[in-house]
C-alpha cells in the first residue's frame, strides 16, 4: 500500500499497468464503454475542481459516521467487558445487526428519515458500530491475567482499572477495526449518497451515470481509491504512534 | 546505593516502641481448595512488622494460593486471615497503597515506559501526576535505572524488568511487600544482582516482606524466619536464621540442610 511506503514500486507498476490495459481497450471497445487515458484525466480535473463541494461533504459525512461508529461502539464494547449481563445480551443484538444486509440499512434510513445527512450517518453508524464493539470487547476480553492480577494486587477503583489496564489494552483493537471498517464505511457512505442525497461522491456518480459519463465514473473510481490509500495511510501511522509498544515480530 | 532525596523515612525495626505492635500478617487454620483438591490445609501463621519471612516448599504444595489469599485474590474457604488489622479481601480499598507485589515475571504494563510502570501505584493511590513522577525517577535511580526511565518494557532486559517492577514496589513505600518467586525467573548471576538490591532496601526500610520461594538456598540468604510448608500447605517447620548466618557461608549451608530435611520429611510423611 502506497502509505506504508511498503511495496510502493509493486504498486505503481500495477497501476501504470491498469492505466496501460485501459489505454489498450479504450482503442479497441467504444469510448462509452472504455475511455482512454487522457479523458479520463481530464475528467478528474474537472471533478476535483468542480465538485470539490461533493468530496467534502462525502469525508465529512464518512469522518462522522466512523468517529460516532467508534465512539458508540467502544463505549459499548467496555461496558460489556466490564459487566458480564451486558454482553449477554449486547452481542446477540450485534450479531442481528450485522446480520442485516447494508442495502436493507439504507432502505430503512430511506424510509425513517427525511434529511439526507441523517439517512448516510445513521447507515455508517449501525453498520460499523458492530465491529468496535465487539472487537474493543473481545480485547478487553484478551487482557492477560496476570497483567489483571498485578494491577489488581494495587487495589485501582473499578475505573482506575479501566483506564489503567482495559483501555490501553484496547488500542490495536480499536486500530485494527479503523483499519477494516474504513473501506467498508467508505463504499457504505457512497452507496447511501448514490441512493439517498443531492450532494456527495455518491450522487455526482449517480449524475455521472445517468448522463452516460464513463469518463466521470472512471474519474471518480480514481478518486475514491486515492481517497482510501490516504486514509489507510493515516491509520498506518496513528498504528505507529500509538502501537510503538509492541515489538515487531516476525518468523524468519 | 545513591543517597535519594525523596525516599521515605525508614521505618527502624529497633525503633518500635515498648508495647509491643500487633503482627503485620496472622493466618489462622485457613484452608481452601480447587475442584476438591485441598491446596491449603490449616495454614497458621504471623509475621511480626519489619519481619522478612520465606515461605519454602516443593512444587504444588500451595505457597502462592498462600500468598495471593494473603493478597486479597482469593479468599479463603474457612480462616482467618489479617493483613495489617485488616481482612485482605473484603477490605479492599482500605489496604490501598500499604500492600505491594512483586510477583515472577516483571508484570510491567508493555504500554508504559518504565517510569510510568514505577509510578503505578502512586497513581492508583491519587499522588498528584508530578509527585510521583519525582518519587518514581528515584526509585529507578536507586535500582541503577537511571537511563532506562523512558524506555518501554520490551526495550529492558529481564533483570532491567524485575528492577523495575521492585522500583514500582518500593514507590509505595509499603507496610507489606509480596513477592511470589520473584527472583526465579531470572539467571543466577542476575537474581543474585537483584535480590542483593531488594535486600538493600528492604532492610533498611523495615518493610514486613514475606516471599514465597522454591529454592531454599534463595530463603536462607533472604528471610529472618523459614516457613517450611508440606503439602497441601501448612507449616511444618520453622527455621530461624539469625544476621550472622546469612553472612557465614558454612552456616548458610548447615541452614539449607535443616531446611531441607524438614521439607523432605514432610515429602516422606
Amino acid at each position: 500500500m502506497l502509505g506504508t511506503l511498503r511495496g510502493w514500486r509493486e504498486t505503481l507498476l500495477v497501476v501504470a499497468a491498469l492505466l496501460a490495459t485501459l489505454q489498450l481497450g479504450s482503442l479497441v471497445v467504444p469510448k462509452y464503454i472504455l475511455p482512454d487515458v487522457p479523458a479520463i484525466a481530464q475528467a478528474a480535473r474537472e471533478v476535483l475542481v468542480s465538485d470539490a463541494r461533493d468530496i467534502a461533504a462525502t469525508l465529512l459525512r464518512l469522518t462522522e459516521g466512523v468517529a460516532a461508529a467508534f465512539a458508540l461502539g467502544s463505549l459499548l464494547g467496555v461496558a460489556m467487558g466490564a459487566v458480564p449481563a451486558v454482553a449477554r445480551y449486547a452481542r446477540p443484538l450485534l450479531n442481528i445487526m450485522m446480520a442485516v444486509p447494508a442495502l436493507n440499512w439504507i432502505l430503512f434510513a430511506i424510509l425513517w428519515f427525511g434529511s439526507a445527512e441523517v439517512r448516510v450517518f445513521f447507515v455508517v453508524v449501525v453498520i460499523s458500530l458492530p465491529f468496535y464493539a465487539l472487537n474493543v470487547y473481545e480485547g478487553i476480553r484478551g487482557v492477560p491475567a496476570d497483567l489483571v492480577e498485578a494491577v489488581e494486587a494495587f487495589r485501582p477503583t473499578r475505573t482506575q482499572a479501566i483506564r489503567i489496564l482495559l483501555l490501553p489494552h484496547t488500542v490495536p483493537y480499536i486500530i485494527m477495526t479503523t483499519r477494516s471498517v474504513l473501506g467498508y464505511a467508505i463504499r457504505i457512505t457512497i452507496f447511501a449518497e448514490l441512493i439517498g442525497t443531492a450532494i456527495g461522491i455518491g450522487a455526482r456518480l449517480n449524475a455521472a451515470q445517468s448522463q452516460f459519463r464513463i469518463d466521470a465514473v472512471f474519474a471518480w473510481t480514481a478518486v475514491l481509491v486515492v481517497i482510501n490509500f490516504v486514509l489507510q495511510a493515516a491509520v498506518e501511522r496513528l498504528d505507529r504512534r500509538l502501537l510503538r509498544w509492541r515489538p515487531e515480530q516476525a518468523l524468519r | 546505593m545513591t543517597p535519594v532525596e525523596h525516599a521515605p523515612t525508614p521505618r527502624r525495626r529497633q525503633d518500635r516502641e515498648p508495647r509491643p505492635e500487633p503482627d503485620a500478617v496472622v493466618l489462622h487454620d485457613v484452608w481452601r481448595a480447587w475442584g476438591g483438591a485441598v491446596a491449603v490445609a490449616g495454614l497458621t501463621f504471623a509475621l511480626r512488622p519489619g519481619e522478612i519471612a520465606a515461605c519454602v516448599g516443593v512444587t504444588g504444595a500451595g505457597k502462592s494460593t498462600a500468598l495471593r489469599m494473603v493478597m486479597g485474590a482469593i479468599v479463603p474457604d474457612r480462616g482467618e486471615i489479617r493483613v495489617l488489622g485488616h481482612d485482605p479481601a473484603r477490605d479492599f480499598g482500605l489496604l490501598r497503597g500499604k500492600i505491594a507485589p512483586v510477583f515472577q515475571t516483571d508484570r510491567l504494563l508493555p504500554w508504559r515506559t518504565a517510569l510510568e510502570n514505577a509510578a503505578l501505584g502512586l497513581e492508583i493511590l491519587g499522588v498528584p501526576a508530578e509527585e510521583r513522577r519525582r518519587r518514581a525517577q528515584a526509585w529507578l535511580e536507586r535500582l541503577g535505572l537511571t537511563a532506562a526511565a523512558s524506555k518501554l518494557p520490551h526495550e529492558l532486559s529481564g533483570g532491567m524488568r524485575q528492577r523495575v517492577s521492585l522500583a514500582r514496589a518500593f514507590a509505595l513505600d509499603p507496610q507489606l511487600l509480596l513477592l511470589d518467586e520473584a527472583f526465579s525467573h531470572l539467571d543466577e548471576v542476575t537474581a543474585a544482582g537483584v535480590r542483593a538490591d531488594f535486600l538493600s532496601l528492604a532492610r533498611p526500610l523495615g518493610t514486613t516482606c514475606l516471599l514465597v520461594t522454591h529454592s531454599v538456598a534463595e530463603a536462607v540468604e533472604v528471610a529472618d524466619r523459614i516457613l517450611v510448608f508440606g503439602r497441601p500447605a501448612r507449616v511444618v517447620a520453622e527455621v530461624r536464621v539469625a544476621a550472622p548466618v546469612r553472612a557465614d557461608p558454612v552456616a548458610q549451608d548447615r541452614v539449607r540442610r535443616e531446611v531441607l530435611a524438614h521439607l523432605q520429611g514432610a515429602m516422606a510423611g
